[in-house]
């Protein structure tokens, strides 16, 4: 297990590495300059004060030494500061990935509650018209745009129940019923999403496993069919499940930028939004370095989780 | 032609898919042609209105009438997304066949790289290159095509792979025939099938991806209309009228969910072995 695990972290760094410096020289490379932006109209169109600003933040600098002293300081824990707010970028985050992580997980949660039962009716029921209801819920939730299944939710909740806020954040330190009902829409609307790929992979595995030997002698033997699935089939048909969700797991934080924006939750695609408006460099390298991270944090619990369950995964040959 | 359209699973789900898709491309096409309202026209009588004898899906917030701006918006969210996937097609097809015909080594690196960019979520890159470039239709379509590239390659890739060892072509290589000819007369025509399903579905991640960019803001700008843009403005007012934006928003909904039902259905009828 130890070597599996050595070997997946070290492809998870590389990732990130590469990751991070092309995104570094994109940005850089991309129009559009900051200082014109944060200086406004009138200051912005003075070339001195533009060149001394451009000074003072190190951008006149060439690019590879722009990146050495960024990439040192990220060695230090430190991220730069704000263009707009002058704050540490490491602060924000530190603030904001815990919100991010809470939608996801929650979110995450959701699509397995749904979708898993969802995809063992579709494959129970084939042919059959729960079966065919089972495929038609999961396709839809698969094809909605996230901020339709979202207006379709405050629809329904907000607006004509009246049982959850349609928006905004309350923090739990502050009021933690509060804070539990704000998060309600937000993850039902990226769990109800995502709930579409799980069953569509449930269904498939499983439809799979239950024409495997083993499960054909389970039946032959005499056990009924729903304990064949519940205990022989189901176990080994996850295992493509789990899998599925490492290689979505971009659908599922592409949606919260989506997510947030809908629900003014202020996560850490939210801040990337108003800081690509804002040309605000650090905050941009620092909030696209944090959700990179927690994507390939995903990635990597999900291969660990699949070694755990499936030993074969864990031989290097595999 | 009902009879062979009808799936395993689909039932009538297929032709359904196929004619309402027909119908919103002719609309889209023939949009200027119908005789629809000014899109841009502002009724400041009418402001975000349900549907009346005079707009038939009702008015936007500034009184535009919601038919016609859906169906300027369906040309902007299909031309968007049909180019997107031709150029990604285009990109992905050449890099995953070229990569497959360099040697072990350049193989092994490139589709690496590849992988990376394959598995990155790619709303994100796109949000920040439109935010500084800002969104018109062309940078739409080159953002959206490129990052859609690698999953092209990505398959393409594999499966030349297997073509070029298939015992026919290792045969014509032994006789003399160049790469060039090879990739042309063997591998491209043998990977028409794999090109056509990761198109369709392509089509609609590209569709979702414009949308999701336009609902933030960072599409075409306005008052040229997209689905997501609209979705994205009248959000605001759904408290005040929940209608207008169910307009643009369940649009988007069903147009996508065909383009899946006919993805999933060109992908059973044109390659049974690959059943997920």
């Amino acid at each position: 297990m130890l070597p599996f695990l050595v070997r997946r972290l070290l492809s998870a760094i590389v990732t990130l590495a590469l990751a991070t410096g092309v995104v570094f020289i994109a940005i850089h490379l991309l129009p559009g300059d900051p200082v014109a932006i944060m200086l406004g109209d009138q200051a912005g169109s003075d070339p001195v004060a533009v060149a001394r600003v451009r000074a003072q933040l190190g951008l006149d600098l060439p690019l590879g030494t722009q990146f050495t002293h960024w990439a040192g300081a990220l060695a230090h824990g430190d991220l730069g500061v704000s263009l707009r707010t002058g704050e540490p970028v490491v602060d924000e985050l530190m603030r904001r990935i815990p919100r991010s992580l809470e939608l996801i997980g929650a979110g995450l949660l959701v699509a397995v509650l749904f979708g898993v039962p969802l995809g063992v009716i579709a494959a129970r029921a084939r042919g059959r018209l729960a079966g065919l209801a089972a495929s038609v819920l999961a396709v839809a939730g698969f094809s909605a745009p996230v901020f339709v299944l979202g207006i379709l939710l405050v629809l329904v909740f907000s607006l004509g129940l009246g049982w959850l806020p349609s928006s905004g954040f309350v923090p739990f330190a502050d009021d933690p019923v509060q804070h539990c009902l704000s998060l309600v829409l937000p993850a039902l609307t990226i769990g109800l999403n995502f709930m579409g790929v799980i069953a569509r992979m449930t269904r498939a595995s499983l439809a799979d496993v239950m024409g495997r030997d083993y499960v054909k002698l389970a039946r032959a033997k005499g056990l009924p069919r729903g304990k064949a699935i519940f205990r022989h089939a189901l176990p080994n048909a996850l295992v493509p499940v789990i899998a599925i969700v490492g290689i979505r797991a971009g659908n599922l934080l592409g949606g919260t930028v989506i997510i947030e924006a809908l629900f003014d939750w202020p996560g850490l695609s939210s801040l990337l939004v108003s800081a690509a408006f804002s040309r605000d460099y650090p905050v941009i390298q620092g909030a696209l370095l944090a959700i990179f991270a927690i994507f390939i944090l995903i990635s990597l619990v999900i291969d660990l989780a699949q070694g755990l369950v499936d030993p074969r995964i864990r031989r290097p040959s595999a | 032609m009902i009879a062979f359209l009808r799936n395993r699973t689909g039932g009538l789900s297929v032709p359904i898919a196929l004619g309402f898709l027909t119908l919103v491309v002719l609309a889209a096409v023939f949009g200027p042609a119908l005789g629809l309202l000014d899109p841009y026209q502002i009724d400041a009588a009418n402001l975000l209105s349900s549907p009346t004898a005079q707009h038939w899906l009702g008015t936007d917030e500034l009184g535009r009438d919601l038919l016609s701006r859906a169906v300027y918006g369906a040309r902007v969210s299909l031309t968007v997304a049909a180019a997107a996937v031709l150029l990604a097609g285009l990109l992905g097809v050449t890099v995953g066949v070229g990569v497959a015909f360099l040697g072990r080594r350049a193989e092994a690196a490139a589709i690496r790289v590849v992988d990376v960019f394959v598995s990155l979520p790619e709303i994100f890159v796109a949000l920040v290159v439109l935010a500084f470039i800002g969104g018109n239709l062309p940078t739409l379509v080159a953002t959206i095509g490129i990052l859609y590239a690698p999953q092209f390659a990505r398959v393409t890739w594999g499966v030349a792979r297997g073509i070029r060892a298939r015992e026919h072509v290792l045969a014509a290589s032994s006789l003399g025939a160049g790469n060039g000819w090879i990739i042309w007369h063997e591998v491209l025509p043998n990977m028409r099938s794999i090109i056509a399903v990761q198109a369709s579905f392509t089509f609609s991640f590209a569709m979702l991806l414009e949308a999701g960019l336009s609902f933030l803001g960072l599409g075409v700008r306005p008052p040229v209309p997209s689905w997501g843009q609209m979705v994205g403005s009248l959000k605001d007012y759904l408290f005040t009228n929940p209608w207008p934006v169910l307009v643009p928003a369940l649009a988007l909904f069903f147009t996508v969910l065909a383009v899946n039902v006919l993805g999933d259905w060109l992908q059973d009828v044109l390659n049974p072995e690959l059943q997920q």
